[in-house]
């Protein structure tokens, strides 16, 4: 215990200072996924057959292959016809519109199991169906998707690993380097697993803290 | 004319449940719309400000005709009141009051808020401003969401079964409020069973049966001296407490 504990304080910050990248990298997917997520739901709930077709080849397709595969064909494939990324946009990009896949389908039952009443009473009211849905609907369904999409946001925090496959120098392809370097692969692979763990339980217990605070009677 | 209700028909695949109904409204009138169930008197309600937009007939507005174009305008001189008062679940009863104005009528957030207060004020519910509809009992929601209506500074009110979702105890607060704002001269169309309401507060009743309008007149005659058989057989069952 103690020689790991030694091997983890000499290793620590050449790992840490993957931490920033991880980080950036999950935050700017995440961020894409949310938005790209919400315009998905929105057409799949709301919209006409063609843009209603549009988003649900979309959601199939992200869902029904793997993400390695997607971030290899943005950042290998793509190239061929002449759309060049450096290692880490191609990461957030590949991870962004995979989440925003499953995203839209979170935000699609929440917003689905808001009462229809809710919308009827916005648009007695005198709201159109999107003045309806950004000041009613949108309000619920999100304090309602809050912990399936914390779900999300954890997977996809540890999914940021896979970018080490496309040269992205993260945590996890800092660790591969340590390990090939000392021959400590057991040693090193246990320090950012114990690194992924304070992470996600931080982040887990961040968004229990924003469900608790957005919290309302009978919602 | 403030409302006229030009021979509205309305399906529901092959059932017929508005059979061609019109009628007019005055400035400051109240009418109670009663009937046995399934005859078409809620239908008729949400054709009135399209909720459900009827196959043929036409409503008018202060003369103007309500169209796919001018729904949302007109929607807000036509506020609706729902039988299961449909208060926006994550909004404060305040709140709940206050964003039509803030939404729709242009108001800033302070005057939109000030507002609402005296809205609430006037159905009784200031001191649960700051509850969610959840905190609320039934008739404190229903009286919310007539706030809610009152806050747009409509024309007209319809009301849907107001009532019938509360327990009896509770019934009674909502139509003291709905008296006062019929004497207070608001045009108010009610779909309700409630007769005292009907005796103290309308200026006409109208019966109907199967998709159209039997009877129609004061409360005074149409209670007290029905012409039809049928709004007597009806009168029957809900003054000697049948189902309806």
């Amino acid at each position: 215990m103690s020689a790991w504990l030694d091997f983890a304080i000499e290793h620590l910050p050449y790992v840490l200072q993957g931490v920033p990248t991880t980080l950036g990298l999950w935050v700017s997917a995440i961020t894409i996924g949310a938005i790209l997520g919400l315009v998905l739901a929105w057409a799949r709930i709301y919209g006409n057959r063609p843009i209603y077709l549009i988003a649900t080849i979309y959601v199939e397709i992200f869902r029904g292959t793997p993400m390695l595969v997607q971030m290899l064909f943005i950042y290998l494939g793509l190239p061929e016809i002449g759309i060049v990324f450096d290692p880490l946009t191609a990461a957030i990009i590949a991870i962004g519109l995979n989440t925003a896949a499953y995203q839209a389908e979170y935000l699609r039952g929440a917003v689905r199991s808001v009462p229809t009443g809710q919308m009827t009473a916005a648009r007695a009211l005198g709201m159109g169906r999107f003045q309806g849905f950004v000041n009613i609907i949108l309000p619920q369904a999100l304090r309602r998707v809050i912990p399936q999409w914390s779900n999300e946001a954890i997977l996809e925090l540890k999914y940021t690993s896979i970018a080490y496959a496309i040269g992205v120098t993260e945590i996890t392809a800092r660790a591969e380097k340590i390990g090939y370097e000392t021959f400590q692969f057991f040693e090193v692979f246990l320090l950012i697993a114990a690194i992924y763990v304070v992470m996600t339980s931080v982040v887990a217990q961040l968004l229990l803290l924003l469900e608790k605070k957005v919290s309302v009677p009978g919602l | 004319m403030l409302l006229r209700v030009e021979n509205i028909h309305k399906s529901y695949g092959a059932v017929e449940i508005l059979k061609g109904v019109s009628f007019d409204m005055a400035p400051g009138q109240s009418k109670v719309i009663m009937g046995p169930s399934g005859t078409g008197k809620s239908t008729l309600l949400r054709c009135v400000n399209h909720l459900t937009p009827p196959d043929q007939g036409r409503i008018f507005v202060e003369g103007e005709e309500l169209t796919a174009k001018n729904l949302n305008s007109m929607r807000q001189k036509v506020a609706f009141v729902f039988q299961d008062f449909n208060l926006f679940t994550h909004l404060r009863t305040v709140e709940n009051v206050a964003i039509g104005p803030r939404k729709l009528r242009g108001f800033g957030k302070k005057a939109a808020l000030d507002l609402a207060y005296k809205e609430l004020e006037r159905v009784g519910l200031s001191d649960r401003a700051d509850a969610y509809p959840a905190e609320l009992s039934g008739g404190q929601q229903q009286r919310a969401s007539i706030a809610r209506a009152l806050a747009m500074e409509p024309k007209l009110i319809l009301f849907d079964e107001p009532t019938s979702a509360l327990d009896p105890e509770l019934t009674g607060e909502v139509v003291s409020v709905m008296n006062k704002l019929a004497s207070e001269g608001m045009t108010m169309l009610v779909v309700s069973h409630e007769i005292g309401f009907a005796r103290k507060a309308a200026d006409e009743v109208i019966f109907m049966e199967g998709g159209k309008i039997i009877e129609q007149g004061p409360p005074s005659q149409l209670f007290e001296a029905p012409q039809q058989e049928r709004t007597r057989a009806f009168l029957n069952v809900i003054e000697h407490g049948g189902d309806e």
